[in-house]
């Protein structure tokens, strides 16, 4: 079972790297011009840098030289940074990773209890004010959200820094802060919509009304509720987190940050044929193993998945 | 027939810009006489700096300059290392590595480099890490962006224990400023070269050179770091450590300087220029850039082969309202493709702009752009499009200001943002005849532009045998004086074709704290070690 979702996921990566690379190569923009700049260039120039990346040689050809380099573990070398792609991105994804970990644990932490919170008062004024700001969170766009903290929060009551990583853990969690409460702010608001939703679907079961009606306490249905609550929200905060992707290219750029996002950017732009594909196919990986571990919590949430799994 | 008119706006562009802050600044560049300290920035306390956070608006991919040759580059790269000459704040060409040159012939330089230049590690500056330096710069796969500015060297050798002679293949007195770190020169160390190979100028292998700063620490899309070494020939600067910190967002770097995060802004947006004067703890520096801007056509692409075409959008554009309204006065109206900060060696500030004033100009007159137009074969008008690049908006309001102009004698012209990168592949591209020509000189070579764009093979498909000749007497003209006229009458020239239609001379905005002040502020001033010119104002 497991063996042929990672063989499907391959299939699908590959068919993916195809499709960036044919895509690159369609977008606008000339990778020489972009290296020699547009003043007086001689064909001479242009010629040996086409050779140089191999741009001369058919567009097949190119695709097949990037994927036997990928098959013996060499991504290439970065054009616009000169540096190993793979090394480039490992500098590059420690931000990226530690910034969408910090903003969906944040996301998680509030958001949850908050929609639970408003299911279990339903049209009260709690419940009315948690959705009215989920909804002003999931419509403000993350770089307005950033530049407001940024505005409040760094400048005004001078609380957090305005941009950058920072130097060891403690200081990188410091400035990361800013920048995740950004990304969670909309990610918070999907979560409270579901999580309110699933857990109004829940109470209102016949199950619920059943153990209130055997006496159960309070405790024990709202256990049970939030037990069976879970997977919808386990299964929501997976595909949010597969959405964040876009989120951080926005919220790199307003904080400085040098994370995937903002690499992602400039080598498109650049036409960085090596880190976009390391790039789409890192990224790609990680919405797969999202993916599977979601399926593989389920296991653990919801016995009748975990038998029929174990079954057969 | 042709309504040309004579430009004698010098005095009251000049007049015009004493109202800037930078007034003081932009006078002193243009009349070359000792730069003072500007309004509102204090005296030189002579305190030592412990450090100077400055904010740029983008990243570098690499520190060694020749990989990716933008303007930011440069400005970074000129902070730990040096060229054999370089640009003083009035244009002139003074010693850096080398403490004298002559040239003997019109085709050979002689350099004499100084006994006391020192890289940031200890070493001495040898005649050969010079030669190596020259041979990287030519090459275009190490140094794709500049490897064409060094391409007339035959051979550079040494003669001397100190002497470097470098031979052109040919007659070449713009190759004085190639030399230059504004020019292509960026002077490193074999050895240090030779036991980084693959990664000089990456955050592993930073660089080495011979300024008054090494690099000590650099990440990509973050910040580079520098400190302060012993071993310059300059002496000891004031600023012990400096970080360049990228920080892509115009907003967020308007808040860094507002809280005094950073204490220097290059490149303040023109569009938000208002917002950083209104900060009460910094203050914004305008100074020419030796950038121009201009609409270039491309003569083989219909409709622009017609000069009557060309001349109805010469007589379209208002370049007063886009100066004074769309770009707030913070530039020039452009007369020639020729900058008055260039010739200002030959020319003072204002007899500068009077000899670019001389070449002829289309008024900004919708009846003559009826009229040009109903004698071109278009009397019925066209459709065209013209693309600018997201990172100039300036470029795009003066393409819609040009579009309505138009659109009262019958042309629709489609004003198109692309990112800078799709913009390059939009030049010369065969489709679009008409495009903007945007383009920073660092070197501050007058002919720089010019024989670019002018020259054999240019985008516009254009031929003229007179502009050849006088460029090719150009190229080798070694008086200052006489090489400036022959210049300008190329433009006087062309502008008779209306090819190149000059629209503004550009100028930079840099914010400084005001504690912080700069010596030398002017056009040249980032492309020399830069940090060691800033003082703690009092």
């Amino acid at each position: 079972m497991l063996a042929l979702r990672i063989l499907g996921t391959l299939a699908l990566l590959i068919v993916l790297s195809m499709l960036i690379f044919l895509l690159l190569y369609l977008a606008p923009g000339d990778l020489v011009k972009n290296l020699l700049g547009i003043r007086n260039t001689s064909p001479e120039m242009i010629a040996q840098v086409r050779a140089q990346y191999g741009l001369d040689l058919p567009l097949h050809e190119q695709y097949l030289a990037w994927l036997g380099g990928v098959v013996s573990g060499d991504f290439g070398t970065s054009i616009r940074n000169q540096t190993p792609v793979g090394a480039l991105l490992l500098d590059r994804l420690g931000v990226t990773l530690l910034l969408s970990g910090l903003a969906f644990a944040l996301a998680v932490v509030v958001a949850v209890p908050l929609g639970a919170a408003s299911a279990f008062r339903q049209g009260g004024a709690l419940d009315r004010g948690i959705s009215g700001f989920s909804i002003l969170g999931l419509s403000a766009p993350s770089f307005a959200v950033g530049l407001l903290l940024l505005y409040v929060f760094a400048v005004a009551l001078r609380w957090f820094p305005i941009y950058g990583v920072g130097d060891g853990l403690a200081d990188t969690l410091w400035h990361l802060m800013l920048p995740a409460a950004t990304i969670a702010i909309g990610l918070g608001a999907i979560l409270v919509k579901l999580t309110r939703t699933a857990t109004l679907r829940e109470l209102t079961s016949d199950y619920v009304t059943f153990a209130r009606a055997r006496g159960l306490t309070r405790a024990q249905v709202v256990r049970l509720v939030l037990r069976n609550a879970a997977i919808p929200v386990v299964t929501g905060a997976g595909l949010v987190l597969t959405f964040m992707v876009g989120s951080t290219v926005l919220v790199e750029t307003v904080f400085a940050l040098p994370g995937v996002g903002m690499l992602l950017q400039e080598s498109v732009l650049f036409k960085d044929v090596p880190v976009v594909q390391a790039l789409t196919l890192a990224i790609a990986a990680v919405i797969a193993v999202i993916a599977l571990a979601v399926d593989l919590l389920y296991l653990l949430l919801d016995p009748r998945v975990r038998h029929r799994e174990l079954a057969s | 027939m042709i309504q040309l008119r004579r430009f004698t706006r010098g005095h009251r562009l000049l007049a015009a810009g004493a109202a800037l802050a930078a007034s003081a600044l932009l006078l002193s560049a243009c009349t070359a006489t000792p730069p003072s300290a500007p309004a509102g920035t204090g005296v030189d306390t002579g305190a030592q700096i412990d450090e100077v956070t400055v904010a740029l608006p983008g990243s570098v991919s690499s520190l060694y300059v020749g990989q990716e040759a933008g303007i930011i580059n440069y400005y970074v790269a000129s902070v730990s290392q040096e060229g054999l000459v370089k640009i003083a704040a009035d244009g002139s060409i003074q010693p850096a590595l080398a403490e004298s040159w002559t040239q003997t012939d019109a085709t050979t330089f002689v350099y004499q480099l100084r006994e006391d230049a020192t890289f940031q590690d200890g070493t001495p500056v040898t005649v050969d890490d010079v030669i190596f330096s020259i041979e990287k710069a030519q090459d275009a796969e190490v140094s794709p962006n500049f490897s064409w500015l060094l391409a007339g060297i035959e051979s550079a050798e040494q003669t001397a224990e100190r002497e470097l002679t470098i031979t052109l293949a040919s007659p070449s007195v713009s190759f004085q400023w190639a030399t230059s770190t504004s020019g292509a020169l960026y002077v490193t160390s074999r050895a240090f070269w030779e036991e980084n190979e693959g990664k000089v100028g990456t955050s592993d292998g930073l660089i080495l050179g011979s300024g008054p700063y090494k690099v000590t620490e650099y990440v990509p899309d973050s910040f580079v770091s520098f400190e302060r070494v012993d071993t310059w020939w300059g002496g000891v600067p004031t600023v012990k450590s400096v970080r360049i910190e990228f920080i892509p967002d115009d907003n967020t770097r308007l808040l860094a300087m507002q809280s005094g995060e950073v204490d220097m802004a290059f490149n303040v947006p023109a569009a938000q220029a208002a917002q950083w004067e209104d900060l009460d703890n910094a203050a914004v520096r305008y100074t020419p850039d030796l950038s121009y801007v201009g609409l270039q056509f491309d003569t083989a692409i219909a409709p622009f082969g017609d000069e009557h075409v060309r001349k109805a959008i010469a007589h379209s554009i208002d370049r007063d309202a886009v100066v004074d309204k769309l770009l707030r006065g913070k530039a020039e109206v452009a007369t020639a493709l020729i900058t008055p900060e260039s010739i200002a060696s030959v020319y003072d500030g204002a007899a500068a702009r009077e000899a670019l004033a001389a070449v002829p100009q289309y008024d900004f007159d919708l009846d003559a752009a009826a009229a040009e137009l109903a004698k071109s074969e278009f009397p019925d008008g066209f459709e065209a499009e013209i693309t600018y690049p997201a990172s100039g908006p300036q470029l795009g309001q003066a393409a819609q200001s040009l579009a309505q102009n138009l659109a009262k004698i019958g042309v629709t012209l489609t004003v198109t943002e692309v990112p800078l990168e799709e913009w390059y592949t939009t030049l010369a591209d065969g489709v679009h005849g008409l495009g903007f020509m945007w383009y920073f000189s660092t070197t501050g070579d007058p002919g720089e532009l010019s024989s670019w764009i002018l020259g054999e093979g240019n985008a516009s498909h254009y031929e003229n045998p007179e502009i050849a000749a006088l460029l090719a007497q150009a190229a080798v003209e070694t008086d200052q004086a006489k090489r400036a006229e022959l210049l300008i009458e190329t433009n006087t020239l062309q502008a008779a074709d209306a090819i190149d239609l000059p629209l503004w001379w550009g100028q930079s905005a840099t914010a400084f704290s005001n504690d912080l002040g700069m010596n030398d502020y002017g056009p040249f001033a980032f492309f020399s070690p830069w940090p060691a010119a800033l003082y703690r104002a009092g």
